[in-house]
């Protein structure tokens, strides 16, 4: 069985189950004691929990990711909420130079079960500060697992898994998906890192797409549903590890990909997926693999301006046309 | 990739020609348009040019030898190649001023294993997927029609290259050793016949079925009167079409394409309404018995010519602009008279099919009862019919009107023929 839950509320859930399992998993944030979060994905756990393991920090990131990365250094499990995304860049020695090598400068004695909850993505207007997509930053850092769930039922899911496993993780969330509703299996319900999803299937277009832009991606299917053109949905869930082996068994299908970041275009995980795809499944494939992305831009404040910058729905779809050469057809 | 640089045909009956001077050694560099070679038949010494550059990789042959006309003469290719390699790939396109008459710049006609084409006739793009796939079914890319940007052949092309091709998987065309018919090219499938016009023989195709990318057998025929068949005299239209078609039974062809120029195009629509072939494809070029005009003077002189140079006079009607016309042309046609029965038999066949400027024959009623894919090329400068005998065609015969050319389409847009029907016989098969 399974119960409709909202995005925030499927977070919710799997941090009170995972504290209610392992007295060793605490979270620190911005307002996330009292007030509940921001985007309200731990209300009531101060009550449940207490003040020790849910614990309103000062706006110093840079202070509550140290603090982080020495506790699951020293063997809790801290979960450290960065209000946005954009925020983690005042973390990153501790993100980069000391999570992300610990395991290895220890000889693998020492691990950092570290989980880093943010936010990201471009919507309401909020500005260049407070809009981006950052997870190539991440992405690019050996040592470091990045996740970016889409659904309800995943963002529950990898998030236990992520409480479960032993490496620092970047579990970037989406301002638009908080209020989001989907389907959550009852019971015990854990995503494995690793392991890509098939949000829709179809045969003639693979979409790969995460985070935001699987909702979007999945839009535009519909839409060309009804002009006979049946795309497959994939939604990788994390970034790293990345389900290769379902990207290209989708790609054999299909032999046609169209790549959707909402990040911009230069250096971003779309690129990298590509060359992934162009090495190992060149002779699948019978178009050039497309990219819808963000444009090389600062996101704009004004809100036309803003969604100018990051994909929407018409660049689904003409991606889809052109990887299916149909502008060449009368 | 090497090229074949191949014996010319140096006479109708003749199968060798005696190498008389070998300008090349091996691994001398070639230039475009260098005189190679100089082979001799029993009338004339033909000069062997290469048509394309290259470096001298194979010469089998020393001067005095004799070598089979139309095979390899020598190849050219790349510092460190081999011959082998050259029979893998695609051959070449030909000169750009091939010579219908003799063959002195034709490519490789006895094809690889797996029939490469020719030439390219695409944009020479295509997708991964389409080229694994094209390869997995021994089908090549530039047999197919690219419908992707700027004419990439890509999966849905192929896929329907391949419900329209079970020839690939047939067995090599055999022709039967009794006959006067010459393979153009080897291949597989349904054969693609071609008929010369008035004057001309089989050979005269050579330089086009290079640049015809299909994997079916091209086969040559001699009129009667002509060439191979100079000593077959027969009067009338009807008389001519007969004798074709005893030649196709006696070869074993009762399936073909058939590709015609001229005359040659009016024994095709002939032989497609007498029912008793299965005709899937016509491909007429400047065919002769739509209208009743002919340019008798050209006839008249083309026939009476009795030196190279009356013959070259006469022959510049043919093409539009004078330079189309190669010395080759010229020399090859009045070398193939020079001791043969073809003046006398040219003589009497255009004395029953022509009376001063009127055509005595017309096919205008067999082309209406025509029931197979059928395309015309009309160049529109032509001078020896009116190209205005094409303005009533049937509505099932597509038409290709050529500006800048004049009766001879296939020398003169040799490229865009070589497409037509490559085009026309892919879509029938």
């Amino acid at each position: 069985m399974a119960r409709e839950l909202m995005y925030r509320e499927a977070l919710r859930e799997a941090i009170d189950e995972e504290m209610a399992r392992d007295p060793l998993v605490f979270i620190i944030g911005e307002g996330i004691a009292e007030r509940g979060g921001s985007y309200k994905v731990t209300e009531g756990l101060l009550a449940k929990y207490g003040p020790k393991r849910v614990r309103d920090t000062p706006i110093a990131e840079a202070g509550m990711i140290g603090v982080g990365v020495g506790a699951a250094i020293a063997g809790a499990r801290p979960i450290v909420e960065i209000l946005y995304v954009d925020f983690t860049m005042l973390g990153m020695d501790m993100i980069v130079n000391q999570a992300a090598k610990f395991r290895l400068m220890t000889g693998g004695e020492g691990r950092v079960p570290f989980v880093l909850r943010t936010q990201g993505g471009a919507g309401g207007g909020v500005a260049a500060q407070h809009s981006q997509s950052l997870e190539a930053l991440f992405y690019h850092i050996p040592g470091l697992k990045v996740v970016m769930p889409s659904t309800p039922a995943d963002a529950k899911g990898l998030l236990k898994h992520a409480l479960r496993q032993m490496d620092p993780v970047i579990f970037i969330e989406h301002k638009h998906l908080y209020m989001t509703k989907g389907m959550v299996p009852d019971g015990e319900h854990v995503v494995e890192f690793g392991v890509a999803d098939i949000k829709r299937a179809g045969k003639d277009v693979t979409i790969i797409a995460w985070s935001n832009m699987v909702p979007r991606a999945l839009e535009a299917a519909e839409e060309l549903a009804a002009q006979g053109i049946d795309c497959e949905v994939l939604d990788p869930r994390s970034l790293v590890p990345l389900d290769k082996a379902a990207i290209l068994a989708s790609v054999a299908k299909t032999k046609r990909v169209v790549i959707v970041q909402e990040a911009v275009r230069r250096g971003g995980v779309a690129s990298d997926i590509a060359s992934i795809i162009q090495e190992e499944a060149f002779y699948d494939l019978d178009a050039p693999i497309q990219i819808v992305a963000g444009l090389n831009i600062p996101i704009p404040f004004n809100l036309a301006l803003e969604k100018a910058s990051v994909p929407q729905k018409e660049d689904v779809l003409a991606a889809v046309h052109r990887c299916l050469h149909l502008e060449t057809v009368g | 990739m090497a090229d074949a640089i191949l014996v010319p045909q140096v006479g109708q009956d003749l199968t060798e020609a005696k190498i008389v001077a070998l300008n090349v050694k091996l691994g001398d560099t070639v230039a475009k348009g260098d005189i190679v070679a100089e082979v001799e038949s029993e009338k004339a010494t033909f000069e062997v040019e290469a048509f394309v550059a290259g470096i001298v990789i194979s010469l089998p042959y020393g001067v005095g030898d004799l070598a089979p006309v139309l095979e390899p003469l020598m190849h050219l290719g790349q510092a460190g190649e081999t011959v082998g390699a050259a029979a893998a790939a695609p051959a070449p396109a030909p000169a750009a001023t091939p010579a219908p008459a003799s063959v002195e710049t034709a490519t490789a006609v006895s094809p690889p294993p797996i029939a490469a084409p020719a030439v390219v006739t695409g944009s020479g793009r295509s997708s991964p997927l389409a080229r694994r796939i094209a390869a997995q079914n021994g089908l090549h890319l530039n047999q197919i029609a690219g419908t992707g940007p700027r004419g990439a052949v890509v999966m849905r092309d192929v896929a329907a290259a391949l419900q329209t091709q079970p020839a690939a998987t047939t067995a090599p065309f055999a022709l039967r050793s009794n006959t006067t018919l010459k393979s153009l090219q080897a291949g597989t499938g349904t054969p693609v016949v071609f008929l010369h016009g008035f004057g001309a023989e089989l050979a005269a195709w050579l330089p086009l079925v290079a640049r015809i990318a299909v994997q079916n057998p091209m086969i040559g025929a001699d009129l009667a009167g002509h060439g191979a068949a100079a000593t077959r005299t027969v009067t009338g239209f009807d008389a001519l079409v007969d004798d074709m078609a005893q030649r196709l039974a006696e070869a074993g062809i009762t399936s073909t394409h058939l590709v015609g120029h001229s005359l040659g195009a009016a024994v095709a629509v002939a032989l497609a309404d007498r029912g008793d072939l299965d005709i899937r494809s016509l491909t007429l070029i400047a065919p002769a018995g739509l209208g009743p005009w002919i340019n008798g003077d050209y006839i008249t002189g083309f026939v009476g010519a009795k030196t190279e140079a009356a013959l070259r006079v006469w022959m510049q009607n043919l093409v539009h602009a004078p330079d189309r016309l190669g010395d080759a042309m010229v020399r090859a046609a009045f070398a193939a008279r020079a001791g043969s029965a073809m003046p006398g038999a040219l003589d009497s066949l255009a004395r029953s099919l022509f009376e001063g400027n009127t055509q005595m024959f017309s096919v205008q009623a067999a082309l209406a009862r025509l029931n197979c894919t059928c395309r015309m090329i009309w160049g529109m400068q032509d001078a020896i019919f009116k190209p205005t005998d094409a303005n009533a065609l049937p509505g099932l015969v597509a038409l290709h009107r050529l500006p800048g050319v004049g009766h001879l389409p296939q020398v003169e847009a040799a490229g865009l023929v070589g497409r037509l029907i490559c085009e026309t016989v892919r879509s029938a098969s």
